[in-house]
């Protein structure tokens, strides 16, 4: 028995006993079945699996106080209403916003931040940490937390635009759908049916293998953003102009010009190949928005207040811009976040299988796949790019769940 | 019965309509390419010459339409034509993979899909405690984690450290079942991970949803004991949405496995695919994302023929 | 109505919460209760009242999200806030029954309405199946449900919503139980099917002498069922006294408001004599929903000028069908609307600004009428702005003037959102909304069945005032002939998509009527306590509710006189 053992036991115990005397339920339910488990854990693995449990378990409060302290903080900074909405939010979601708060300081200061270049080679392969290297060097001699920290720049921001394009294509047609109705529906309706009903990262491949290559060039790109931008711009001009011949000719020479504007704008941030694999997220996700906002539109138009502004004689843009989507943000917003998270799952899962994000640039992705070899000598470091991929995503969900909890428990 | 026929053999209509059209989709999106297969196969360098050859070869001086239906009708047939990298018949290529990754999804199914319909009755019963919030925690943690990251932590921890077992899961001939079972257990249990979290997850939504209807609540109020409420009157109602949740799932785990493959270099279409996509093989792509997308159609067939067929309101008509 | 006088259930200082928004809030703040064998209690009160929540507490059972806190509940001398939770179970269904508001959601789907029957008296061994079985058939007989023998082998949803009520009632009884607790029974049901469940409710339980405890929001119905009256406002207790004591000499001075509501009555206005055209003219209008059976079959009606009209029916008879047709929401198979003689476009798209302004409308639920996110300001601000082109100050102004219009002060509302008002002052806002367009004719939607009475009644006075001063006419589709009788200038009655009679007030509630119109006006509760009974005696069980629309002879020359 060692002090360890004795000094984990007496906590523990004491903790519940504490618990028990305050009636705090939960708290000595969970503290008391973690003593019987630790029981059980101490003879199958003695010490090492109880160091194991203590150390997971500070992480964890570690974890909860840095969530609560964060949650106050937002709180104590925020307007009134904001406050009161932070309030109910519990740990996990507080965990969630400090993490999404700490991704996005790293990356858009990334360069500050990291010491060495995205693609400069400091030291030979595979070098372990030292003093100037936190986490070691990659597979070229890279050093592996400046890459990290460019990752989050690249991983993200990409996964972002794919997110946010889904979301242009996705609600616009599905708010569209739901003013519209009739054929127009039930076509976009079907669309989206067939399209889902292929598995997205096998779309996605399927994309990739045809846009891949040769085709993966700046023309190519270009034209593929101006069409992409043009189908977003008809659902817009049609929104805005519905029947009136002159509104849809203004509408569609400035959609053409906007629609230039974006495309080059994209390419001055992407490289072609990025572009393509943006695009591709997003012709693949925004189905999945469409039937959310068709969903959740659909919902609001059967209400009595927008047939009574149909019946005033109100256009289709003013019925969608003020009468449907200021009934719609919050699930437009848990759904944005989600939508994020799969975005974000599938770009890292087509760089591991070295199909998306292309050397050198930094991205989690590739990075697990680069150094996945280690894995076989007991290595930790392929894993730290896949934990950072994950804690994202996990931070994400955290929030969104929090977020649909919200806007259901409000309905009741 | 006649109505619950007709609806069934129109969903089945409706899903071989949607697998039709993306047999189109899969087909002509290759015919995008600029120049054709012939030319993206052999790049710039290729001579006037090679590339008539070529195209001779397969066929592509015949309409993109007859071509079309020439590919179906072997698609029909399980006859997908021959790599252009290799040269070799696709069928023989991928229909032994295929045949393993049915296994490898099989032998993760036959796992999660109790496992997580118990956990998931269960969270839901607890609804509410601390365990309902601790699973919350654990199924989002484990949702969110890409497959590959829960893939190495396996090998990590079971196979390097440890050396429980084996951290590629590569087959030879004349296995027998049980060393096949415990080689092929890390990948089977990456998919478990992802795939229960989500089951529970589901489970636990459409027993509560469930639970909160009003027959529900005259059953207690008619003095039932709880394990009655459940058994006899949550349970019969319970079919259509755990049979979704099944089958969603499982449609989840076929793309789950391309990820998973590929961490264990483990001998499947997955892996396959992905070869062929940055091979740019594409005869072997368009076979390989026909029969994933089949397989979903399929599965989610599966669940509405289930839905339809357990609903009490078709079986007995009025 | 001689009844045995001991006490079988005792609630004192029942208090329940609930949890809401992180805390538990006061639900039922402290009320007693007294029950006698053999009794019926009716629980009144509006919505929000809590009577649900105390009928359920009566069973020992707190609902998910509430609880039960420093209370007694003694049920035949057990105390149920301390019983273990099986020993409650063991009450629930064989001595306490329940019968639920929706029976159609709270049949099990899965299982034969005999089966649930069964179930609780095969639970407690009371009956073999067979025993059982017969006993249900005998129920359903007593309960007047067509086919006793067999209906009770069929599945939930093949069974029409009254016929359920009455199966629920039915498997209330069979266990016999000593008090059952029904739960605003007929309050989904039109009023002819809603008399059938009332009778057949009635008879059982005084067969069997079955104390119950009889939970609605109508006083009409309450009056025919219970000896005794409680009166809930909030969550609290405003008094209790017998049926017969509580109508004729109320004490409090909330439930004096209740009972005094019908007083409004509008003087009757007559036709313009000088020819003049109908504002609104429903001219043989066919209509049906896509791919539908036809919803409206020949329907004709004149509207004149600050006129009145009432268009009555039950649920499905095509009453908002007609109003979505002079809308044009749904434009007309056959058949047109003309509007002072010209005729109006069928599709409310292809109709001008001016059209449009005309024609309004007024929703029954204020909460889906109004956009919770949008400020009162812009709710009637934007029909001034988009039809007149009102801007800035004048906009104001006239949103201010609107606001006066209907006795709301400006200041206080111009920055609201709906979310933040009461329901009739919601209801105002929609009111304010369609006067905002300069209307000649409204169209109100079953405006006030979904307010409380009193709130309900100034509804119908400022409409009746607004009418007289702008010249308005009005619409009006409800199902309640208390509405009908106090603003209706003339009264359009409709039954399956059809007008079986039209006239004016006065001549349509003056015999002799079509039989339906007659069916409708004697369906109607009324506060009398031996409506019922009286009602029952002169028509016979057999002449009421389904039974007897069934048996309306198509060629009585009334039918065939009103449809010409």
């Amino acid at each position: 028995m060692s002090v360890f053992v004795i000094i984990y036991y007496t906590l523990l115990l004491g903790a519940s006993c504490l618990a028990a005397y305050f009636n705090k339920r939960s708290a000595f339910l969970l503290l008391f079945s973690l003593t019987l488990v630790s029981f059980v854990l101490g003879i199958v693995g003695g010490v090492p699996a109880l160091k194991f449990v203590a150390v997971s378990a500070g992480l964890l409060a570690m974890a909860a106080m840095v969530s609560y302290g964060f949650r106050e903080f937002l709180v104590a900074i925020s307007s009134v209403n904001m406050a009161k909405e932070l309030r109910t939010a519990p740990l996990t979601a507080g965990f969630g916003m400090f993490v999404i708060f700490t991704y996005a300081v790293a990356g858009i200061f990334a360069p500050i931040i990291a010491p060495f270049g995205e693609a400069q080679v400091i030291t030979s392969a595979f070098a372990p940490a030292d003093d100037t290297m936190l986490l070691g060097a990659d597979q070229l001699g890279r050093d592996m937390f400046s890459r990290i920290i460019y990752g989050a720049r690249n991983t993200v921001a990409l996964a972002l635009a794919g997110t946010v394009l889904a979301f242009f294509l996705g609600a616009l047609a599905g708010l569209l759908a739901a003013t519209t109705g009739g054929l127009f529906d039930q076509f976009l309706g079907r669309m989206s049916d067939v399209i889902m009903s292929i598995p997205s990262l096998i779309f996605a491949l399927l994309m990739l293998s045809i846009f891949g290559g040769d085709l993966a060039n700046n023309t190519t790109s270009f034209w593929l953003l101006v069409g992409f931008a043009a189908v977003v711009g008809v659902l817009m001009v049609a929104a805005i102009s519905e029947s009136s011949i002159i509104g849809w000719l203004i509408g569609l020479a400035v959609m053409a010009g906007f629609a230039t504007v974006f495309a080059g704008f994209m390419l001055t941030i992407f490289n072609p190949s990025e572009v393509i694999l943006v695009l591709v997220v997003a012709v693949i996700y925004s189905p999945r928005v469409f039937r959310l906002t068709r969903a959740v539109a659909g919902n609001v138009v059967v209400m009595d207040y927008i047939e009574a502004a149909k019946l005033r004689g109100e256009r289709k843009w003013y019925l969608i811009r003020r009468e449907i989507l200021p009934n719609s943000t919050a699930p437009l917003v848990a759904e944005f976040g989600l939508e994020f998270c799969f975005v974000f799952l599938l770009i890292a899962g087509l760089s591991f299988l070295g199909l998306g994000i292309q050397p050198p640039t930094a991205d989690w992705g590739s990075m697990v796949r680069e150094n996945a070899t280690l894995i076989s000598f007991g290595e930790l470091t392929p894993l730290i790019p896949a934990a950072a991929i994950a804690l994202l995503t996990v931070a994400v969900n955290f929030v969104v769940d929090w977020m649909l909890y919200r806007s259901s428990g409000l309905k009741v | 019965m006649g109505d619950i026929l007709g609806l069934v053999a129109k969903r089945l209509g409706l899903g071989l309509i949607i697998l039709l059209i993306i047999s189109v989709i899969i087909f002509f999106m290759v015919e995008l390419l600029p120049g054709d297969i012939a030319s993206a196969v052999l790049g710039q360098g290729a001579t006037p010459e090679n590339l008539a050859a070529l195209r001779k070869e397969m066929g592509l001086d015949q309409p993109a339409i007859v071509r079309y239906l020439q590919w179906l009708s072997g698609a029909v047939m399980f006859d997908f034509g021959n790599s252009i990298v290799t040269g070799e018949s696709v069928t023989e290529t991928i229909g032994e993979r295929f045949a393993n990754t049915l296994f490898l999804a099989t032998y993760a199914a036959a796992i999660a899909v109790p496992v997580s319909i118990v956990l998931g009755v269960i969270v839901a019963l607890l609804r509410n405690t601390i365990f309902d919030r601790v699973a919350n925690v654990a199924t989002l943690t484990s949702i969110s984690s890409p497959e590959f990251f829960l893939g190495y932590i396996l090998i990590l921890y079971l196979a390097v450290n440890t050396g429980m077992f084996p951290a590629i899961a590569s087959l030879r001939e004349g296995m027998d079942f049980f060393e096949l079972l415990h080689r092929t257990f890390l990948p089977a249990l990456t998919l478990v991970l992802v795939v229960t979290a989500h089951m529970m997850r589901m489970t636990r939504a459409s027993i509560i949803n469930l639970l909160s209807s009003p027959y529900i609540e005259m059953a207690r109020l008619k003095g039932t004991p709880p394990w009655k409420v459940i058994v006899k009157h949550a349970l019969p109602n319970a079919w259509a949405p755990i049979i979704n949740v099944v089958a969603l799932n499982l449609a989840y785990l076929i793309t789950g496995v391309v990820l998973v493959e590929v961490v264990f270099v483990y001998p499947g279409i997955g892996q396959a695919l992905v070869d062929a996509v940055s091979k740019r093989d594409f005869p072997v792509v368009q076979a390989c994302c026909l029969i994933f997308a089949a397989t979903f159609i399929l599965l989610n067939l599966a669940a509405d023929v289930g839905a339809i067929l357990t609903n009490p309101r078709l079986r007995h008509p009025k | 109505m001689t009844k045995k006088k001991d006490v079988l259930l005792k609630i004192r200082d029942l208090k329940i919460q609930g949890y809401s928004d992180e805390t538990w809030v006061d639900i039922i703040k402290g009320v007693d209760l007294t029950l006698h064998r053999g009794e019926v209690m009716g629980l009144i009160g509006e919505s929000g009242a809590g009577k649900s929540t105390i009928g359920a507490a009566c069973m020992g059972y707190a609902r998910d999200g509430t609880r039960i806190v420093d209370s007694t509940i003694e049920f035949d001398g057990m105390e149920l806030t301390t019983a273990s939770e099986s020993d409650k179970r063991a009450l629930r269904g064989s001595r306490i029954a329940y019968v639920a508001q929706s029976a159609a959601a709270s049949f099990n789907p899965a299982h034969k309405l005999i089966d649930q029957h069964t179930e609780a008296p095969l639970q407690y061994r009371l009956k073999k199946r067979m025993e059982a079985q017969e006993d249900a058939m005998e129920l359903y007989e007593k309960l007047r449900l067509p086919n006793p023998q067999e209906i009770g082998f069929r599945y939930p949803h093949q069974v029409s919503g009254g016929q359920l009520q009455r199966a629920m009632t039915a498997m209330a009884m069979s266990c016999r139980p000593d008090l059952i607790i029904f739960d605003e029974p007929t309050t989904a049901l039109d009023v002819t099917t809603q008399i059938e469940v009332l009778s057949a409710i009635r008879d059982i339980v005084d067969e069997f002498n079955t104390a119950a405890i009889y939970i609605t929001h109508d006083l009409a119905v309450v009056a025919q069922m219970a000896d005794t009256i409680k009166v809930l406002l909030k969550g609290e207790e405003v008094e209790e006294a017998p049926t017969r004591e509580m109508l004729e000499n109320p004490q409090e001075d909330y439930t004096k408001s209740l009972w005094a509501v019908r007083g409004f009555k509008s003087p009757q206005r007559h036709r313009p004599t000088d020819g003049t055209p109908p504002l609104i003219s429903v001219r043989n209008v066919d209509a049906s929903y896509t791919g539908g059976e036809k919803v409206l079959d020949d329907v004709s009606f004149d509207i004149y000028e600050g006129m009145t009209v009432a268009v009555v029916g039950e649920s499905g008879s095509g009453k908002s069908t007609t109003a979505r047709v002079i809308t044009g929401l749904l434009p007309p198979s056959k058949g047109e609307v003309l509007f002072k003689g010209e005729p109006f476009p069928p599709d409310y798209r292809k109709r001008t600004k001016d059209q449009l302004r005309q024609c309004q409308m007024i929703y029954q639920m204020a909460d889906t009428a109004l956009n919770p996110k949008v400020r009162i300001s812009e709710i009637i601000g934007r029909p001034a702005a988009f039809y007149s082109g009102l801007k800035g100050a004048a906009l104001k102004n006239r949103v201010d003037e609107l606001l006066d219009l209907i006795e709301l002060e400006p200041a206080q509302y111009y920055n609201r959102y709906p979310p933040e008002l009461s329901g009739g002052q919601k209801q105002r806002i929609g009111i304010a909304r369609a006067l905002a367009a300069e209307p000649t004719f409204i169209v109100c939607d079953e405006v006030t069945s979904a307010l409380d009475q009193l709130v309900a009644e100034g509804i119908l006075r400022l409409l009746d005032r607004l009418q007289n001063e702008l010249n308005l006419a009005y619409m009006f589709i409800t199902h309640d002939l208390a509405t009908v009788r106090s603003i209706a200038d003339e009264v359009v009655v409709m039954q399956h998509g059809k007008v079986v009679e039209q006239g004016p007030k006065d001549e349509m509630f003056t015999p002799p009527h079509h039989p339906y119109t007659d069916l409708l006006l004697s369906s109607v509760p009324e506060m009398d306590p031996d409506w019922l009974t009286t009602l029952l005696e002169e028509r016979g069980v057999d002449n009421v509710g389904d039974a007897a629309s069934a048996k309306i002879d198509p060629n009585d020359p009334k039918v065939t006189g009103a449809s010409a």
